[in-house]
Order: structure tokens, then C-alpha cells, then sequence
């Protein structure tokens, strides 16, 4: 693996990040995940308001080869989605942990965080 | 994030370049039962190369099939549907290996070194298929079959300074001056690299100028890494596929299969009817005298969302056909796709595309979705 590991996150095994911002939480996925994906040519994100339910599909991301679903790591509600990507989803390969920022979800259970992979877990996870 | 099965994970064959793949970074992905590389980073950077300046493909998975002897010609004439009488030494043309039923077992080009010594390179996946045909047909004649795909490599040298690129290469083991160059559109000659006997085509699958490079598998890691010393991108399949997209070109197991008719998909110019016997002759000329069932087209949609195979097209509510293969054009920046749709559906029907439950609107376009010239 290339670049450490931002450990502010969260993750999940779907290779999603998150970033907790008080009762929201910041969702991307990861440098792994991208490098996996090659050059990101779409990304579908649901609208403010849409209710999402941890574990369940939210959204799409696709390549030129492949689509893939993502996945809510936690219950709640889009508060905002990344506008920016619908003209440049290449953000999501050039800078997954920052401005290729997916959502932001208002969290509705906080005990789904305990569920999500600390820095470690997620190496374990990518074999890293 | 999870991904879509769209491609098996376990490892194929390794070809004869696996070492510089690995230490390029490829992804691998097996194809046709060989691990090939899909891409070594980006497919818009690798595409791009391709259509700006040169790139190099490892398309090593090909078959490589020697038929030579007396009746080699005849051989070839009884095996595919077009015509090889027409052509001269070193010289190729596009073919179809049909089954008796008229669908399409594969696709392929076939070259014409002499008139007892021909190379016909066909698909991987369908390579078994074409071979047993070959053999089949040849037992009758004095005519032998030779399968080398596993000790021929093949390199794809394609893009506007290809040739050039090649040119010099080459004649630094010792080929004729602007041996590239002077070799025109599908001719195929034979060159020296590396001391060993090599084949030089004029041929590829991008819509680019450029050459197919055939050499022995023991040669092909020190011509690969000539090239891109000289100049040359490595690009992967990804690449090659929306190359071949962009240009409208068919690929089996897309626009043809044995359940696709070669009058489907616009092919009528490669199947010669009024000539001597050949496998699947009677039903093609069946097919030939009716109006095709389907019809082959191009769709081009606004916005980003890539159109994908196996999509539904839609008339209103009503489903008029599927998409075949589809991707967003990295030249055009647009989704294009080409789609087999019911030959009643009008020219001026408003199309839509069914894109995993939404509807979007699709242009009926007529491929190529972009204007390159490879000759």
C-alpha cells in the first residue's frame, strides 16, 4: 500500500471512509478503494434529505470498467452531498480523503460508529 | 463499496511478458484463461496515448495459427467467409468463422505470406474453435495446421507516431528503412528481430495507424522493452476496449456470437456468398435473401454516466433491444454505446436506454463515434 492511513477515520470493509464532524459524519471511500476502482468517470449520490440505512446502498461510483454500489456506513440522513463531482469525479482519485468527499450523513444511531474498522483493522482488511 | 461481478479474480495463464507487467504495477485480470494487464494506471491517460502518440499492447493472448502447404489457400477458402482469392502476398483481410447454422464462432484476420504459407490470428477465447476448423477442413486436403499461440507473442504498436516508432526499432536489427512505413494498410511482411524470424502486420484494432508485431515468445521482452524505450505507453485492454469502441469496431462475445447473424451487425461486406463452398455458406445465403431480425446501431448520450452492456433500449415502454457494449468515450467525453435493436424500430424513434431503472435519452448515431483514418 502507498500512503498511510489518515487515522482521524473510520472505516468499513466495503472500503468506504468516514470522518466524524459532531452529530454528522463525513463519508469518502478509500485510497485503496481507488486505486482498485482506476479513473472514477461517474459517481451517482443521493440528494440532502434522503434517509440511508447503514450497510444498505446509497449510491454508485463507476469506472470505466466497472460499477460498484456504496454502501452507508451509518443510519441517518444526506445533509449534503459533493456537488463538485458530478464535473470532476476524478476528485475522488486525486484526493479520496479530501475534496473527493462523497456525503456528509446526520448520524441517527451513534452506536453504529462502535461497529466501523479503526486504522489498523482496515490494513488487516486490504492485507496490508 | 463493493463491486459488481463483471470480471472472475482468478489468476489465467501467465504470458510471456508477466515479469514486465508486474513491475510496471498492472492490474491483471484473467482473459480467455491468460492473465493479461487491464491497465498499469490510468485508461483515459492510456487511451489518450494511443490517439495522440503511440502506445504498446501486449495482446500476447491471441492465437497464432500457421495453415501451409500445397492447399493452404483452399484450406482457408472452405473455412471462412470471405474471400481470400483476392488477396496477394503479403496482404490480409478481416474473416468470419461461422458455424453450419451461419452464427459467428469467431472473427479474425487472415494473412497471406505466400500462397502455400498463411497466419491466421484469431481471438482467445475462440482460438480451440477456429483451429479445430482449420483441422477439420485440412484433413481432406494436403494442407497442415500448426496452433502456436503459446510460442508466438504478439506486440500492438498503434497510435499517430507508431510507425515511425517501429521504423526505428527495427532498424536497429537490421530491417529494411522505414520498414513500417513502407508496409501498407493490412500488409503483413516478414522482418528480423533479434536474429529470429519475426511477422510485421499492418494491421490493429484502434482505429490508429500502427503494426501487430508476431515473434517468438523467447524475443518478445526485448522488443517490448525497445518500444518503450523508444517511445512507447504501455497500454492495457481497458484501453484497447474503448479504443475499439470509439471506432464502432465489433468484439465476439459483444456484437457477435453464434446467436448473432454476421447480417445483423453489418458485416455483409465479409461474407462472400458467390464462390466455392465454405462452412455455413447455406444459411448465410438464407439469411442474406431476408431483412435481418435485428440491427447493430450506435447510441450517444448527454452527460456522464456510462452506458454499459446488456442495457435495455426502449421505445416508450417497450423494449426495442439491448445494449452490447458501452463506456464513456475518454475522446468524446460522452456515453457511447453500441446496441443490437430490432431492425422494425424506426430511424427517427425516440430511444431511451434503461441505466439500472432510469430512463435516459440516447442519439442514434452511425459508428465510428470518432473520425480517425488507420491507413
Amino acid at each position: 500500500m502507498s500512503a498511510p492511513l489518515p487515522d482521524d477515520l473510520r472505516f468499513t470493509e466495503q472500503h468506504e471512509w468516514v470522518r466524524r464532524d459532531g452529530d454528522e459524519v463525513v463519508v469518502g471511500i478509500t485510497a485503496h478503494a481507488q486505486e482498485q476502482l482506476g479513473d472514477v468517470v461517474y459517481v451517482d449520490l443521493p440528494g440532502p434529505g434522503t434517509s440511508v440505512q447503514a450497510e444498505q446502498p446509497f449510491g454508485e461510483v463507476e469506472s470505466h470498467k466497472s460499477v460498484s454500489d456504496l454502501f452507508a456506513p451509518v443510519s441517518g440522513e444526506i445533509s449534503a452531498r459533493n456537488d463538485a463531482l458530478d464535473e470532476r469525479p476524478e476528485l475522488v482519485n486525486e484526493d479520496p480523503y479530501g475534496e473527493g468527499w462523497l456525503v456528509r450523513i446526520t448520524i441517527a444511531e451513534a452506536a453504529d460508529l462502535d461497529g466501523l474498522l479503526d486504522a489498523a483493522g482496515y490494513r488487516a482488511v486490504v492485507g496490508d | 463499496m463493493s463491486e459488481h461481478p463483471d470480471v472472475r479474480t482468478d489468476e489465467g495463464r501467465a504470458g510471456p511478458l508477466a515479469d514486465r507487467h508486474e513491475a510496471l504495477g498492472a492490474t491483471m485480470a484473467p482473459f480467455a484463461g491468460w492473465a493479461m494487464p487491464i491497465r498499469y494506471g490510468s485508461i483515459a491517460e492510456e487511451h489518450r496515448a494511443v490517439r495522440t502518440s503511440v502506445g504498446v499492447f501486449d495482446v500476447s493472448h491471441l492465437g497464432t495459427v500457421r495453415i501451409e502447404g500445397r492447399e493452404a489457400l483452399e484450406v482457408v477458402k472452405a473455412s471462412f467467409t470471405n474471400d481470400p482469392t483476392t488477396l496477394v502476398d503479403g496482404r490480409s483481410q478481416y474473416t468470419l468463422c461461422c458455424t453450419e447454422q451461419g452464427g459467428v464462432l469467431d472473427d479474425l484476420i487472415v494473412y497471406r505470406r505466400r500462397a502455400d504459407r498463411w497466419l491466421a490470428v484469431p481471438n482467445a477465447a475462440n482460438t480451440a474453435a477456429v483451429v479445430a476448423r482449420l483441422q477439420a477442413v485440412a484433413a481432406e486436403r494436403d494442407a497442415s495446421v500448426h496452433d502456436e499461440s503459446t510460442g508466438w507473442a504478439v506486440l500492438a504498436v498503434q497510435g499517430p507516431q507508431a510507425l515511425a516508432l517501429v521504423d526505428r526499432v527495427l532498424a536497429d536489427h537490421g530491417a529494411l528503412v522505414d520498414v513500417a512505413s513502407a508496409t501498407p494498410h493490412l500488409g503483413v511482411r516478414e522482418v528480423a528481430i533479434a536474429g529470429r524470424e519475426a511477422v510485421l502486420a499492418r494491421t490493429g484494432y484502434t482505429g490508429e495507424r500502427g503494426v501487430e508485431l508476431m515473434l517468438p515468445v523467447d524475443a518478445a521482452g526485448r522488443v517490448w522493452d525497445e518500444l518503450r524505450g523508444a517511445g512507447a505507453r504501455p497500454v492495457g485492454l481497458g484501453a484497447r476496449d474503448t479504443l475499439r469502441l470509439e471506432m464502432g469496431y465489433p468484439l465476439h462475445g459483444h456484437e457477435l456470437s453464434v446467436d448473432i447473424s454476421p447480417y445483423e451487425v453489418g458485416l455483409r461486406w465479409a461474407v462472400k456468398l458467390d464462390r466455392p463452398a465454405f462452412v455455413g455458406q447455406e444459411a448465410l445465403r438464407d439469411a442474406s435473401a431476408g431483412e435481418p431480425a435485428r440491427r447493430l446501431i450506435g447510441l450517444r448520450a448527454e452527460g456522464r454516466r456510462p452506458l454499459r452492456e446488456g442495457m435495455p433500449v426502449l421505445v416508450g415502454d417497450r423494449v426495442v433491444g439491448a445494449t452490447t457494449s458501452g463506456t464513456l468515450s475518454p475522446s468524446l467525453q460522452v456515453p457511447i454505446a453500441l446496441a443490437l435493436v430490432q431492425r422494425t424500430t424506426p430511424p427517427d424513434a425516440a430511444l431511451q436506454v434503461d441505466v439500472r431503472g432510469r430512463p435516459v435519452p440516447v442519439e442514434r448515431v452511425r459508428p465510428p463515434f470518432l473520425d480517425r483514418d488507420p491507413r
